[in-house]
């Protein structure tokens, strides 16, 4: 436990020393439990620690109502918080995170990616702020064919 | 002959930028499936001039041959270099000015 605590404190400081806006964040290099977390909750706290996490309206998460293919579903995000990362998990797939995207200094977040989807659920996205609060918003969507297996 | 097509426009100084990278995508359930191993793109940067304007560690549920739109503050005529990196620890940089 207590290990646990000081590599997750080291890894921040690493972070916050490294010069973020000029070279790019590899997370699958920094945080790797984000990567095999199996559920969205354990996905956030191994990406951003036990943070309180706010429903948010200025974030805009765009997906098709119905997705005709799992293996490819179209996922818009939007966002006027001033953001450090902004993180898209689902809650369908064997593990939960999907992608972190790491904004640069004036960066404008509006991201679109296509994504895989083993069902109908749910997709969340998780925006760090640079005021260091954590925001968060959601959208349900069903889907036709289960994107994992093909 | 590219990996990724890229396509980058510029309006009122803001850069919408499309980019497509060819890329099985496998996931472990896949490639358990197929018999091999997993490989899947796990980090993507956008660079103009040596600043990062797009980072994105991604994980297998990303789609095959996967799309990526995103905008930044830029300008005509600047080149934008698209870098990817996989599980396998291949790397492909590929650029293109933007319009």
């Amino acid at each position: 436990m207590m290990n646990r605590r000081n590599f997750l404190g080291l890894g921040l400081a690493a972070v916050a020393l490294a010069p973020m806006t000029l070279s790019a964040i590899d997370f699958r290099k920094e945080k790797p439990d984000a990567w095999t977390a199996k559920n969205v909750d354990d996905a956030i706290k191994a990406l951003y620690g036990d943070v309180k996490v706010e429903e948010s309206d200025k974030i805009t998460v765009k997906t098709p109502k119905v997705a005709s293919n799992g293996g490819a579903v179209p996922v818009t995000i939007k966002s006027d918080i001033d953001a450090k990362t902004v993180t898209l998990l689902q809650n369908v797939n064997p593990e939960s995170t999907v992608a972190t995207w790491t904004v640069p200094e004036g960066g404008i977040v509006d991201y679109s990616v296509k994504i895989k989807m083993k069902g109908s659920g749910k997709v969340i996205v998780v925006v760090e702020g640079k005021d260091g609060k954590f925001y968060t918003a959601s959208n349900e969507l069903e889907v036709a064919l289960g994107g994992c297996e093909g | 002959m590219g990996n990724m097509k890229i396509k980058a426009k510029e309006k009122d100084g803001i850069v919408k930028a499309k980019v497509m990278a060819k890329h099985d995508m496998l996931t472990y359930d896949q490639a358990k499936k197929k018999g091999t191993e997993a490989n899947f793109i796990t980090h993507m940067t956008g660079k103009v001039n040596d600043t990062v304007v797009y980072d994105v560690s991604t994980s297998q549920f990303l789609s095959k041959n996967p799309l990526f739109k995103f905008k930044f503050k830029g300008k005509k005529g600047d080149k934008l270099e698209m870098t990817w990196v996989d599980l396998k620890g291949n790397t492909v940089t590929e650029s293109k000015k933007i319009k």
